[in-house]
């Protein structure tokens, strides 16, 4: 725990020498060790409080105390209670549920994606989803086992003119098809809200009138990881050469709308591909796909 | 689903399945059941391309089969009933020698001096030369690197591998080796690969008769149980 306020009171010392302004340790440490110990006062908070009375004392604006917190990437952010700063871009802001919460969302560079908070205190003005920022003196925190930057009055928020590059959503996988399920090839779905139907019912709407669509839900396996996949009927059609037309006709002809799944099975199952998509939740959702054309020669040069 | 992982398809030749003899877990119903490989290797699923040699029911009528399917190092052995009806549908169509690609999850069979490894395909697929080549490759390549961590004693696996069965690595480095050199030389010739393999699968069978007397053996007794227990844990 000495440690820790020592650590703590480096921190706040240094902020105020970068700014050219001495402050005396030992009183740093005094207030501080105060508030945590006696006071229970987290740690962030007392960092807060001592920093705006020594602001105070030497009757120094915020502005004056321009050093910040060191630069640091997303993926570095592991433990909670550190002063950082970030550029960052906004990606995503989500309906504040709390008054106290001014702004919550995703902010990401190109090592990760975070959780931020701009506190209704911190009187800070609004960000904008798409745009590049330096958020300067920001704490970490983790909430729910998840590390997360909080924007509080000490912070500051700039715009900057620099697009900030997130980490790549799109994937390039090259592997096995491995596995097609159930409810691939010819399917119904809701005319409502495209939901799959099974035995013409959805899960939703129960008995509704649906429509044709073709599309699989697969596995891509390359041996060390695998990947959910969901080609549309482009996709298909690319690979297969069966469209939705087609795909009717074979169930027509067949009497058997899994004629069509079959068939698509016996086509792909065990191939490998190229595929490129964006990575979902769960599935990756297929933008181009291609049968790998290996060129075995380079490849087996290349282990021998 | 429920929040269980999937388990990847690994990659293996035939010749450090055929060695693979520990078994990891399955201690309860529910947690998975893996084979350890001699390379340090935990599978539970695995994809294989290779030629399918021959197909035989092991009892008339029981449409239940047993298949060998080879690739350039040797034999695997596998398992189709009726609960893999996919793999069933294609093992049912299908005229060896043919070239085909097997999902399949591992089992473990005791055997009286040694435990020995098989397919239970969950899919088949007649597939051409290309897939069965890129395969090789594949799966020269990752055997190489689990070498390369053995080497290092990099991970659990390895340090449990090498305790298990002490492998000469520069055997299992010659035997990926002679692989790869394979499709090199034959690229492009199927017929000829077919032929050789059916060649060599004849000599192999003739050594392996008494290690396959005593596998079936363990597998009639046991066959019930493991159909069970596929319906309960999955
Ligand atoms: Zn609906």
């Amino acid at each position: 725990m000495e440690d820790r306020i020592n650590e703590l009171t480096e921190q706040i010392v240094k902020r105020f020498k970068d700014s050219g302004f001495d402050v005396d340790a030992k009183e740093v440490s005094k207030r501080l060790k105060l508030l945590i110990f006696e006071f229970k006062v987290p740690e962030s908070e007392a960092v807060r409080t001592v920093t705006n009375y020594l602001m105070k004392e030497l009757d120094i604006s915020r502005e004056q105390l321009v050093a910040e917190s060191p630069l640091v990437k997303i993926a570095d952010i592991t433990t909670p209670g550190k002063w950082v700063s970030l550029k960052a871009k906004v990606v995503q802001l989500w309906d504040a549920t709390s008054p106290n919460v001014s702004q919550v969302g995703l902010i990401g560079d190109e090592t990760g994606i975070i959780k931020f908070v701009i506190w209704a205190k911190a009187g800070k003005g609004e960000v904008e989803e798409g745009k590049s920022y330096l958020f300067k003196n920001v704490v970490t925190d983790s909430f729910g086992g998840r590390m997360q930057v909080n924007v509080n009055r000490s912070s500051q928020i700039v715009e900057i003119d620099e697009d900030v590059q997130l980490p790549p959503r799109e994937l390039e996988v090259v592997g096995a098809l491995i596995a097609i399920q159930q409810n691939s090839g010819l399917i119904k779905r809701c005319k409502l809200c495209n939901r799959t139907m099974t035995k013409d019912i959805c899960p939703v709407h129960g008995k509704v009138e649906g429509y044709d669509d073709l599309r699989i839900k697969g596995v891509v396996d390359d041996g060390e990881n695998y990947y959910e996949v969901i080609l549309n009927e482009d996709n298909i059609r690319a690979l297969t050469g069966i469209g939705l037309n087609e795909a009717r006709k074979i169930a027509e002809e067949k009497l058997d709308r899994n004629a069509v799944l079959t068939e698509l099975k016996t086509r792909l199952l065990g191939r490998y591909f190229r595929v490129v998509g964006t990575r979902g939740e769960r599935y990756l959702i297929v933008r181009e796909v291609e049968f790998l054309k290996p060129d075995i020669k380079t490849i087996a040069g290349e282990i021998l | 689903m429920n929040g269980r992982k999937r388990e990847v398809a690994r990659r293996l030749f035939a010749y450090e399945f055929n060695r693979s003899t520990h078994k990891i877990g399955g201690e309860d119903e529910r947690s998975p059941v893996y084979v350890l490989t001699p390379t340090g290797m935990r599978c539970n699923r695995v994809f294989v391309v290779g030629v399918l040699l021959d197909k035989e029911e092991t009892r008339p009528d029981t449409n239940f089969w047993r298949i060998r399917v080879s690739d350039p190092t040797g034999v695997f052995i596998g398992y189709v009933g009726r609960f893999q009806p996919d793999a069933l549908e294609t093992i049912l169509e299908v005229e060896p020698p043919e070239l085909v690609a097997i999902v399949a999850k591992v089992r473990l069979f005791e055997g009286e001096t040694r435990n020995f490894a098989s397919l239970r395909p969950e899919s088949i697929a007649v597939v051409d030369s290309d897939v069965r080549d890129y395969w090789v490759c594949e799966t020269a390549r990752l055997t190489l690197e689990r070498i390369k961590q053995m080497e290092e004693r990099s991970s659990e696996d390895a340090e449990l591998a090498w305790q298990i069965y002490n492998p000469d690595l520069e055997e299992y480095r010659t035997i990926v080796r002679q692989a790869v050199q394979s499709v090199v030389a034959e690229y492009g010739v199927v017929e000829e690969a077919k032929e050789k393999a059916a060649r060599e699968e004849e000599k192999e069978e003739i050594e392996e008769i008494e290690d396959i007397d005593e596998f079936e053996e363990e597998f009639d007794f046991e066959e019930e149980e493991w159909d069970l227990s596929d319906i309960l844990g999955e």
